[in-house]
């Protein structure tokens, strides 16, 4: 695959922001399109400070940095996109949102653009039948976050072609990652595994089976994990997972996906985990 | 077969010397009598035959040596270890015992006699473990006229490296057996999760569904057994992918603990899939028959 591509990052948020500095580091130029100019600063401002921990931590360095964040502009306006071959989506997980924009995106790049979505939660198939040639669209599932973890999904849309699956995943080779290949079914392939387990950890924990502490040590322990159930959900945000394995439990009906009751009450409650300042665990202050 | 009363020097500091007996000298009974020994306790192991009981002891002195050879342990604390070690195959040496860790083969009735049969031999005040894994410690404890002395220590395997034990007390558990137990068991070094007498106790119940969860997938077509594995360790960042994993502990062994805890908790996820089934049928076992998800050159559980 040929360097220095050029790219468009839908969404300038924690994921797009991640996904633009991936890109960016492996010598694409980047266009991130978003709906106004502050949320343009706000994620350029959230890819410099990720960039300079990397420069403080001596994991990046000065000049890097600085050629990486030369080669991403942000713009609001869907035609200025033209001429990027490759579109990453990673707008709100809304499906109305993205109904609306990936047709316009494409039509502002042309049939020939390969276009992928980052979504988690959403149909990738539904997402494919709003563009022209929906051949040419698969999901590339990036994890939080994207400069820090190896993995990405090449998700199989229905309609997606051996071609654009080949693509993606050489392309994500081309960014450093380690690409694995799945189908187009709720969760993918990792969250598929790891949500009916973050479920069962909440209803053991809702049972009495040991307190949190000790449920999370046996976990890291035992199993060597890098992080106990309980801690984990803290960390991801409980209204998150919430979201996530609800959208997974109305496309399957699993009574693994089903939310455990706690789950809801405590999302109810405020309970929502480190960025609250409470979940499982008591974090002091929200972070 | 000498039944153990030989010295020991350099017992860790503050902790109270025990006599423990450890039934089963297989990899679980192995691995906690060096765990035990270590810790400057001397140690009785006691399995069906001589060869058994010779097989596991030479297997713990090879451990330890090994500990040796790279600085994990000093040579006096081996030395210690060693001298406090013996083998029996007779239940009788384990009278003077104030600990006995059952390790036996998983099958609640016989654990329950055994326990039973040492209400006989051991004194009122002798604690009784079991190492269960998927049974109940109230089952196993019934077999004994003093249930309330029997606690549930699942030691995470391996023993010797695995910084874990799960203490589980069982309906009949006493509060005094529970608190000596804690201390006995931290006294090892080792760090003590409390849970209750539930199918799996906390790893097994989340481990167990999760690796079938991966058979799945790949059943389901969502991987392949290398993506599945990448899945996991890069996405989850487990230590091993599910595959990998399963091939060490056997096809055969997860299916007899799938089974089991599926019997108890008749919950469906804990149902080995069928393709476990197939490949049992297949004699892909996992490493030790040089076949499982994955192949490998030699036959055996350090095979490549």
């Amino acid at each position: 695959m040929s360097e220095g591509q050029k790219i468009s990052v839908l969404g300038f948020g924690t994921m797009g922001a991640g996904i633009a500095q991936v890109c960016a580091e492996a010598s694409h130029e980047v266009v991130v399109l978003e709906t106004s100019d502050e949320r343009l600063e706000d994620g350029r401002r959230r890819m410099e400070s990720f960039l300079d921990e990397g420069v403080r931590r001596g994991k990046v360095t000065e000049g890097d940095r600085d050629e990486a964040l030369a080669r991403v502009r942000g713009t609001t306006k869907v035609g200025e996109l033209a001429g990027c071959g490759v579109v990453i989506e990673a707008a709100v997980e809304d499906l109305g949102v993205k109904r609306e924009l990936l047709p316009a995106v494409a039509e502002a790049v042309g049939e020939e653009a390969v276009l992928a979505t980052n979504t988690s939660a959403l149909s990738v198939t539904e997402l494919a039948a709003t563009v022209p040639r929906p051949e040419r669209f698969g999901g590339l599932h990036f994890f939080n976050p994207a400069p820090l973890m190896p993995l990405v999904e090449v998700v199989a849309a229905e309609q997606s072609s051996g071609e654009t699956l080949d693509f993606l995943e050489a392309f994500a080779e081309g960014l450093g990652k380690q690409p694995v290949r799945t189908k187009d079914r709720p969760g993918f392939l990792v969250n598929r595994l790891l949500m009916p387990y973050l479920n069962q950890v909440v209803q053991a924990y809702d049972d009495g089976l040991a307190s949190a502490e000790d449920m999370d040590t046996a976990l890291e322990n035992g199993l060597g994990y890098p992080m106990g159930g309980l801690k984990l959900l803290d960390l991801i945000g409980l209204d998150v997972h919430l979201h996530a394995t609800s959208a997974a439990y109305e496309q399957t009906h699993s009574p693994y996906l089903s939310p455990p009751p706690l789950l809801g009450r405590m999302v109810s409650a405020g309970y929502l985990g480190r960025k609250s300042g409470r979940g499982f665990y008591d974090w002091g202050e929200a972070s | 077969m000498e039944t153990g009363k030989a010295e020991v020097h350099g017992a860790a500091e503050g902790l109270r010397r025990q006599k423990v007996g450890v039934l089963g000298a297989g990899t679980m009974g192995s691995g906690i009598a060096i765990t035990v020994a270590r810790a400057g306790h001397p140690v009785v192991v006691r399995d069906l035959s001589e060869d058994r009981v010779e097989g596991g002891l030479a297997s713990i002195r090879k451990f330890l040596d090994r500990g040796v050879e790279r600085g994990k342990l000093s040579a006096e604390k081996r030395d210690a270890a060693v001298s406090g070690l013996s083998g029996t195959t007779e239940l009788e040496a384990l009278a003077d015992c104030d600990v006995v860790i059952e390790a036996i083969f998983e099958d609640e009735a016989l654990k329950a006699e055994t326990f039973g049969q040492l209400d006989e031999i051991c004194g009122p005040e002798t604690l009784f473990h079991t190492n269960t894994s998927t049974l109940s410690v109230t089952g196993i404890a019934s077999g004994s006229k003093h249930p309330e002395r029997v606690v549930g220590t699942h030691y995470a395997n391996p023993a010797p490296l695995v910084n874990l034990v799960e203490v589980a007390r069982g309906r009949l558990t006493g509060d005094e057996a529970h608190r000596r137990t804690i201390e006995f068991v931290e006294g090892l070094g080792k760090e003590v999760v409390l849970t209750k007498d539930t199918p799996g106790f906390i790893l097994n119940y989340f481990l167990v569904p999760f690796e079938n969860d991966c058979i799945r997938a790949l059943e389901a077509g969502m991987g392949t057994v290398e993506s599945i594995d990448k899945a996991v360790t890069l996405g989850l960042g487990y230590p091993m992918g599910t595959f990998t994993l399963l091939d060490i502990v056997g096809l055969d062994i997860h299916k007899a603990v799938s089974f089991a805890l599926y019997e108890r908790l008749r919950d469906p996820r804990f149902a080995p899939p069928p393709l476990v089934d197939r490949m049992i049928a297949a004699g892909h076992l996992g490493r030790k028959t040089g076949k499982g998800f994955y192949e490998y050159e030699r036959a055996g559980l350090m095979g490549t």
